[in-house]
């Protein structure tokens, strides 16, 4: 087959992306540029980029991504560690446990872990029968809170990438590592974290994505209070009809969004050379 | 016809494309289609509106599209000449807007039967008022022994860290902040004095919900042990064994109009109108009212009884002192502005 009809055999998918995807992000954008008065300008993205409050939220949110990548980072690579040297029997089960939390909503996700953080929850419970604290802590509507619950629900897109990244790596390495006298820790640090860095980087793009655009989970265990950049977007937008506002909003965090993205590809086609090397 | 495998297949498109866009097949004649709210409502106008409805017209089709007001609002603006909906349901802020921007049509009174019987209050040209919300003071029964009973005890420091409120995206938490202002001498025009009582509030405040639902689970889980409610969501709640209690503030119960529009342009304006009809007649306000609905009718000829007469007003009159209206022309002025307030200043 040509490159030609290759390329014909792409264009069904192009005119999707060109109808449902660029056009309305055209219009997005068109819709940004419209200030209060009706005249067209950068008025939106002045009220918002002079604004420390904004700034803020948008600071908020990309920060609460990195804490929660962070934190998937640091449960899922031991867990995808797990699978791999798992026996082949253990693996269906842990596979099943590792993607049910994709297979439940996230609306029923985020409500187990109200019922898991609430006043009369399971932890509160726990620490109260332990004799820990004597009046239960406030973990709801808490950041710590929210980001343990973000974790959890966004875990699967960081285990996933971790596990395909640690089956490429040949088990041959580290034995040849410990026979050059490389103790667990260097063998980890020199050989296993660079190969699977790739892996490492794809699943914190998508936990980091999955994370600061979560409205569901933002709001229910973050609550009204914490304001986050799907919330604002949604105040304006719904409650108070401002849809340029709105829209600048959009544009302003993808933009945020796809910069941190580059970052990680960049991160990204290095560590594919250091693989390599 | 020859039967061939490039027919099937365009027959097969055909078919499909007319399921999957059923507007297509009927858009001459579809049904009625009433945007109702989600939850709650919609289990109560299923069960007793659309009925009634159907009786009146010889079984005329009808689709209930529940959804947010501010999502019809956005649905009818996308297609004005041809809106998608015919009938609109509305919080007293969204109603404002919809008519603002021209979406409403005005409403028959001439040849309505039942307008006239409306209080006065629910007596909207542009869409009358079928039912009224009603948002007064919840608590749970077990943690809070002696009820409470003005606005001002959620102030109360016995209730450190124990009450929640809601922020002001909602009708709830912007009539609240209205009512709270009022109190300390504010007004619809000015809330700053509700924002300085909010920010005393604090050291109670337990959490600040996104949304009156988020209320209800937080009472479930004990998270909070008073707040302002709504009386019907109050009420759902306790018909499924949460403990929580709903009491009217001395100060008096806000009343919310709930107001129902025929949508300008709409190609069923006639069973609009008589689905409206239906919604302000007693009968079906009587029904609604009774268990497990306890809608608060607006028809004065129906006869306050149940769980309504004893928590809120014993009769229409009773519920016109009783009940606090709010301006809502004038709160839609300022709500931007209270909204960006509210989300700098209460932080906990």
């Amino acid at each position: 087959m040509s490159a030609r009809s290759d390329l014909r055999l792409a264009l069904p998918l192009a005119l999707v992306f060109l109808v449902l995807f660029v056009a309305p992000l055209g219009m997005l954008l068109t819709l940004s540029l419209r200030g209060a008065d009706g005249g067209i300008g950068l008025a939106q993205y002045v009220k918002f980029l002079g604004d420390f409050f904004s700034l803020g939220v948008l600071g908020g949110t990309l920060w609460l991504g990195v804490k929660v990548t962070l934190l998937c980072l640091l449960l899922g690579y031991p867990l995808a560690w797990l699978y791999v040297r798992a026996p082949a029997w253990a693996r269906g089960p842990m596979m099943l446990a590792i993607l049910l939390p994709l297979l439940t909503s996230v609306v029923v996700r985020t409500f187990a872990w109200i019922v898991i953080l609430g006043r009369q929850g399971i932890i509160n419970e726990t620490l109260i029968g332990l004799g820990l604290t004597a009046t239960p802590l406030k973990l709801l509507y808490t950041d710590a809170g929210l980001v343990v619950a973000l974790a959890q629900v966004q875990m699967p897109l960081m285990v996933l990438p971790l596990v395909t990244a640690l089956f490429r790596v040949d088990p041959n390495l580290a034995d040849a590592s410990a026979i050059l006298g490389a103790g667990a820790w260097r063998g980890f640090w020199r050989v296993q974290l660079p190969l699977t860095l790739p892996g490492i980087i794809a699943g914190c793009l998508l936990t980091y994505a999955g994370a600061i655009t979560a409205f569901i989970t933002q709001s229910l265990v973050g609550g009204g209070q914490m304001l986050f950049m799907p919330g604002y977007l949604y105040q304006q937008a719904s409650t108070l009809q401002d849809w340029p506002f709105a829209a600048a909003i959009s544009v302003i965090f993808l933009v945020a969004v796809l910069a941190v993205v580059s970052v990680f590809n960049t991160l990204g086609r290095l560590s594919r050379g250091y693989a390599q090397d | 016809m020859q039967l061939n495998r490039r027919s099937l297949l365009t027959t097969a498109l055909t078919l499909g494309a007319m399921r999957a866009f059923p507007g297509l097949s009927y858009a001459q004649a579809r049904p009625l289609v009433f945007a109702t709210f989600t939850g709650s409502w919609e289990e109560a106008h299923k069960a007793v509106l659309v009925p009634a409805f159907r009786k009146a017209t010889n079984n005329a089709a009808i689709v209930l599209d529940p959804m947010l007001s501010v999502d019809q609002i956005a649905k009818i603006n996308a297609a004005k000449a041809s809106p998608p909906i015919d009938v609109m349901l509305h919080d007293p802020g969204p109603a404002l807007v919809a008519i603002g921007q021209d979406l409403a049509a005005p409403y028959p009174v001439d040849k309505s039967a039942h307008y006239k019987d409306l209080i006065p209050v629910a007596q909207e040209a542009m869409g009358p008022a079928p039912f009224f919300q009603v948002v007064g003071l919840t608590y749970n029964p077990e943690t809070v022994k002696t009820p409470p009973t003005s606005w001002a005890d959620l102030w109360n420091p016995a209730f450190k860290g124990r009450v929640g409120i809601t922020n002001l995206n909602s009708t709830l938490g912007t009539g609240f902040l209205v009512e709270i202002a009022r109190m300390h001498g504010g007004s619809e025009k000015d809330v700053s004095a509700g924002f300085a009582a909010f920010d005393k509030l604090k050291p109670n405040l337990a959490a600040v919900a996104a949304n009156p639902g988020a209320l209800a689970t937080l009472f479930q889980q004990g998270q909070i042990d008073i707040s302002p409610g709504n009386f019907n969501a109050i009420q759902i709640l306790k018909a499924r064994g949460v403990p929580v209690e709903f009491v009217a503030p001395k100060e008096g119960a806000i009343a919310f109009k709930t107001t129902i529009h025929i949508v300008k342009n709409a190609p069923n304006a006639e069973l609009a109108f008589k689905l409206i009809e239906a919604a302000l007649s007693p009968d079906v306000q009587t029904e609604l009212m009774n268990s497990p609905y306890l809608i608060v009718p607006t028809n004065a000829k129906v006869k306050m009884a149940g769980e309504i007469a004893k928590v809120l007003a014993s009769s229409h009159a009773d519920m016109q002192k009783k009940f606090v209206f709010q301006d809502w022309a004038t709160i839609n002025q300022q709500r931007a502005a209270w909204i960006e307030r509210f989300n700098r200043e209460i932080k906990l």
